[in-house]
C-alpha cells in the first residue's frame, strides 16, 4: 500500500460514473476525497440503482475510499461552507453542465480567488467551451459522437452497433487524474493553481488518433473492420464448443502459423501454399477462417487458448464476467478483490491494473453512509463547535 | 508542464502510447529504437499507402513529439549506454515480454542501483507474474480476455473488437497515470517505483463485469448499444444516418412525448415513467421511437431534443467528427509538419489547462535523428567514439 497521494485533499461534486471514477482513482492512492451530496435534491443518481440509496452496489464500486459530506447548495450558507471547504482542499472536481458552478458563485475564478493554488477540474461531456458545451450527454452518446461507435462493428452492416460499455466514463477515470497530477507536479515548482477542462468526448477521440491521421493525411473515410487485421492472418474471433463461447486467435508471422498447424494436428495445412505466407493467408482469408473455425467448434474455448498459447500463438478466450471472476491468473495476481459493505455484505469486484514496487492501491473501503463525515468536516476542518453543527443540521444546511 | 523531466521510451506497439501522453504533457521523451528501427515503423496505415519507415501514420500518432536514438540494448556496449542514460532519466517505459530486460542485464535492481529515483513502467498483456504472464499477446487477445469483447457487438453476431488497439491504449493510459503517481510520490520523498501494468486487467476494470457476475449474479451479454437499465437509450435511425438518444429521467421522457404530439397513446402509460419499466418494455418502445426519429435529419433531431434538454447526439463517422463545429471550436487538431508527411493535422491532448490545449506534439522523429545530440551533446561521446559504435552496430 503506497499512499502516494497522502496529504492531497479533493472536493468532489461529481456524480454518475465518469467524475466519481476520477475522484475514486485519486482516493485509491491515498488522497482524501470529500464527496459532497445533498438530500435537498443533490444525491448521486447512482444511489438509485437498487432499492436502498445506502446500498447500491454500483454506487459503492465507483465511490470506493471516499468520504461523504452533505451540504445543501440551494441554501446560501451551504454554498459558503462548500467554498470554505474548498480552501482546505488541493483539488475541486465537478461534472455539471457548464454554468452550474458559476451560478452558485463557485466558478473556477471564484474558487481560485478563495485559494489561488487550487486545481479546479471540470469534466463536462463536450467540454466547457464551444457552441454545444451546454448539451446534455451520457457516456454512450459521447462514444457515438467521437466516431468510436461508428467503427465498433463488423464490416458491411446496415447500422451502427457499438458496445454495452461506456468507455468515455472509464477513460475520464484515469485521464482526469493524469491532468490533475501534472498540475500538482507543476504546482510544486510554480505555486500556481490550474483550471482543467476535460471534455469526455475528447478522451474517446484521443483513442482514435491513428484513424484520424489516416482520414486527414490520406483523405479517405474510415470504415469498420470488425475483427480483421491489416497485418495479421488468421486474426479473428472463432466460435467454440458451448453456448456463446468464442476464442480469439492472432497469428503474427509464419512461425506462429506453422505452430498453429502443428497444434491443430493439420500437417497438410502447414505445407499448403494457399496459407504459406501472410499475403497468401490474407488473400485466402475465407478458406483460412473456415479451416480454423472447424477446429475450434469442437473444443472448449479454454482448451483452444491453452493449446495455442502452449505453442506461443496469441490466443484468448472471449471472457464473460463470470469467466473473469473465476480467472485463476487474475486471482493469482490479487486482481479480484473483496469489499465488505455494512448492508450488502462481501462483494467481489475488479481491482486496479497497476502494481508498484511499494505495493498496490489503498485497501478498498466502502464509501460510508451519506453524511458520515459531516462532523469531521464541520468541526475539525472548518472549526465550528458542536452547537453550530447542530444548528446547520437542524436548518437543513448540512443536509 | 513536466518539461524538466526525461523519459526513455523502450516500448513497442503495446506500450508506446504511454510516452505519447507524457510528451503531450510536456515531458521530454527519448525513444530508444533498435538499430533497424522500431517495428511499429513497419505497421500501417502509411501515407499514400506506400510502406516506408518514415511514413507510418500509426507510428506518427504514437510517437509524436518524441526524440529518437538507436541503440542495441542486447549488446554489452549498448547495455552500458542504456544504464548511463537511465542514470540521467526520470522514467523508463517498456513493453517487452516479462523477463526480457532482466535477461539483457537490465532488471529493475540494476537500473535502481544506477538511479534510485528512476520510475520503470512495464506494459504487458498479462503482467509480470502469474500463471499467464508468459502468454503471447496482441490487442485482440487483451480485449477478449479482459471481457470487453464479450459485451461488444450485436446479439446475433460474433463478439466484435473495438477499433484501433484499445487494449494497448487503455493499458498505456494506466501506465501514464502510474508514472505520474510515482513522480508525485518521488517529489514527496518516495523511491523510484517499478510499475507492472496488465492489459487484460486494464480492460477488466470496465463495466462492473466482475461484480455483476460475482455479487449481483447478472451476466452482461452482447446487446448492441442498448442500455442495460433504461429506454429509449440506444442508436436510432434518422433520414441521413443515426443518433444516440438517451432518456433516463421521467422528466425527459415526458419532454420527448411533448415534442411528438402524435405519439401512440400507449406510450403515455403511467407505468412507463420509471426508467427500468421503460427498459422492460424496450421491444415496444424502441420501434415506435424510431418512427419519430426517422422524420428528421441527425442535425435537426439533435437540435430539437437538446433544446428541450434531452441528451441526443449524432453517431458520427470519424470524418463527421472532425468536421463538427464543436470540435473545431475547441482546437482538437493542431498543425504539424514533417519532411516525409508534409503538413498535417494531429489530434492533441484531450484537456485544456487554463483555457489552453497543450500544443500539438510535433512530427515523429526519424530513426536515430537525435543520436548526435544525445550521445554527443548529452553523454559527451566524441564523434570518433560514435563512429565506432555505429560501425559495430551498437547505435
Amino acid at each position: 500500500m503506497a499512499g502516494f497521494l497522502d496529504g492531497v485533499r479533493v472536493l468532489s461534486l461529481a456524480t454518475g460514473i465518469a467524475g466519481p471514477n476520477a475522484a475514486r482513482m485519486l482516493a485509491n492512492y491515498g488522497a482524501e476525497v470529500f464527496k459532497v451530496e445533498s438530500r435537498a435534491g443533490g444525491l448521486d443518481a447512482f444511489r438509485s440503482y437498487g432499492d436502498n440509496p445506502e446500498a447500491s452496489p454500483r454506487f459503492v464500486e465507483v465511490n470506493l475510499n471516499t468520504r461523504s459530506v452533505t451540504l445543501n447548495l440551494k441554501h446560501p450558507e451551504g454554498v459558503a461552507l462548500l467554498k470554505e471547504l474548498a480552501t482546505h482542499c488541493d483539488v475541486v472536481m465537478d461534472n455539471f453542465r457548464p454554468g452550474v458552478m458559476e451560478r452558485l458563485g463557485l466558478g473556477p475564478q471564484d474558487l481560485l480567488a478563495a485559494r489561488p493554488d487550487l486545481i479546479v477540474v471540470r469534466m463536462p461531456g463536450l467540454g466547457s467551451t464551444g457552441p454545444l458545451s451546454g448539451y446534455g450527454t451520457w457516456g454512450p452518446t459521447l462514444t457515438a459522437y467521437s466516431g468510436l461507435t461508428y467503427l465498433w462493428n463488423h464490416p458491411g452492416q446496415d447500422r451502427p452497433v457499438g458496445s454495452q460499455g461506456v468507455y468515455p466514463d472509464y477513460l475520464t477515470g484515469e485521464m482526469a487524474p493524469i491532468a490533475v497530477l501534472a498540475a500538482l507536479i507543476e504546482r510544486r515548482r510554480t505555486g500556481a493553481g490550474t483550471v482543467i477542462d476535460v471534455a469526455q468526448v475528447d478522451l474517446a477521440a484521443y483513442m482514435l488518433g491513428t484513424t484520424f491521421l489516416d482520414v486527414l493525411v490520406n483523405e479517405r473515410p474510415a470504415e469498420p473492420v470488425g475483427n480483421d487485421s491489416a497485418h495479421m492472418a488468421p486474426h479473428g474471433c472463432y466460435r467454440c464448443a458451448g453456448e456463446d463461447r468464442w476464442c480469439v486467435i492472432a497469428v503474427q508471422d509464419d512461425r506462429q502459423w506453422q505452430a498453429l498447424c502443428e497444434t491443430i494436428g493439420a500437417a497438410e495445412l502447414a505445407a499448403d501454399p494457399r496459407f504459406a505466407t501472410f499475403s497468401a493467408r490474407a488473400r485466402n482469408k475465407a478458406e483460412l477462417d473456415a479451416v480454423i473455425a472447424a477446429w475450434t467448434a469442437g473444443h472448449d474455448p479454454f482448451e483452444v487458448m491453452n493449446a495455442l498459447q502452449a505453442a506461443a500463438v496469441p490466443a484468448g478466450v472471449v471472457q464473460s464476467g463470470g469467466d473473469l471472476a473465476a480467472d485463476e491468473h487474475l486471482a493469482a495476481r490479487g486482481f479480484i478483490e473483496t469489499v465488505t459493505h455494512p448492508v450488502l455484505g462481501e462483494m467481489r469486484m475488479a481491482g486496479l491494473p497497476m502494481q508498484f514496487s511499494a505495493g498496490g492501491h489503498e485497501p478498498y473501503r466502502s464509501p460510508p453512509p451519506l453524511g458520515a463525515d459531516n462532523a469531521y468536516v464541520i468541526t475539525e476542518l472548518l472549526g465550528r463547535d458542536h452547537a453550530e453543527l447542530e444548528r446547520l443540521q437542524r436548518e437543513e444546511i448540512v443536509y | 508542464m513536466l518539461n524538466d523531466l526525461v523519459a526513455l521510451d523502450l516500448a513497442g506497439l503495446q506500450g508506446q502510447f504511454t510516452g505519447r501522453i507524457l510528451a503531450d504533457l510536456g515531458m521530454r521523451v527519448i525513444k530508444v529504437e533498435p538499430p533497424g528501427g522500431d517495428r511499429c515503423r513497419a505497421v500501417g496505415p502509411f501515407k499514400d499507402d506506400v510502406p516506408d519507415r518514415e511514413s507510418s501514420l500509426r507510428f506518427a500518432f504514437l510517437n509524436a513529439g518524441k526524440e529518437s536514438i538507436t541503440l542495441d540494448i542486447e549488446s554489452a556496449d549498448g547495455r552500458e549506454i542504456l544504464l548511463e542514460l537511465a542514470g540521467r532519466a526520470d522514467v523508463l517505459i517498456e513493453s517487452h515480454a516479462p523477463g526480457h530486460l532482466a535477461a539483457a542485464g537490465l532488471d529493475h535492481e540494476t537500473l535502481k542501483a544506477r538511479n534510485p529515483g528512476l520510475i520503470v513502467a512495464s506494459v504487458t498483456g498479462f503482467g509480470q507474474y502469474g500463471p499467464h504472464a508468459a502468454f503471447a499477446t496482441t490487442d485482440i487477445v487483451a480485449v477478449a480476455t479482459g471481457g470487453l469483447m464479450y459485451i461488444s457487438g450485436a446479439a446475433g453476431l460474433p463478439p466484435v473488437r473495438p477499433p484501433e488497439t484499445q487494449g494497448y491504449y487503455y493499458a498505456s493510459v494506466f501506465a501514464a497515470y502510474g508514472v505520474l503517481l510515482a513522480l508525485y510520490a518521488r517529489g514527496s520523498g518516495a523511491a523510484g517505483q517499478a510499475i507492472d501494468v496488465s492489459m487484460q486487467e486494464s480492460i477488466a476494470t470496465q463495466e462492473h463485469m466482475i461484480r455483476e457476475a460475482a455479487f449481483d449474479g447478472v451476466a452482461i451479454t452482447r446487446n448492441g448499444s442498448q442500455h442495460k437499465h433504461t429506454a429509449p437509450a440506444n442508436i436510432f435511425a434518422c433520414k441521413d444516418g443515426h443518433v444516440f438518444l438517451f432518456i433516463l429521467a421521467a422528466r425527459d421522457w415526458a419532454r420527448l412525448l411533448a415534442l411528438w404530439p402524435d405519439h401512440p397513446p400507449e406510450l403515455d402509460a403511467e407505468e412507463l415513467r420509471p426508467p427500468h419499466h421503460r427498459r422492460a418494455h424496450v421491444e415496444l418502445i424502441n420501434p415506435l421511437v424510431e418512427q419519430f426519429t426517422s422524420r428528421y435529419t441527425k442535425a435537426e433531431l439533435t437540435t430539437l431534443l437538446q433544446e428541450s434538454g434531452i441528451p441526443c447526439l449524432p453517431v458520427n463517422s470519424p470524418s463527421d467528427f472532425l468536421a463538427q463545429e464543436q470540435v473545431l471550436a475547441r482546437d482538437f487538431l493542431g498543425e504539424v509538419s514533417s519532411p516525409k508527411l508534409g503538413t498535417y493535422s494531429m489530434p492533441r491532448f484531450p484537456a485544456l489547462f487554463n483555457g489552453e490545449r497543450p500544443p500539438a506534439s510535433g512530427p515523429p522523429p526519424s530513426c536515430g535523428q537525435h543520436n548526435t545530440a544525445i550521445y554527443g551533446g548529452w553523454l559527451g561521446r566524441s564523434a570518433a567514439e560514435l563512429e565506432l559504435l555505429a560501425a559495430r552496430g551498437v547505435i
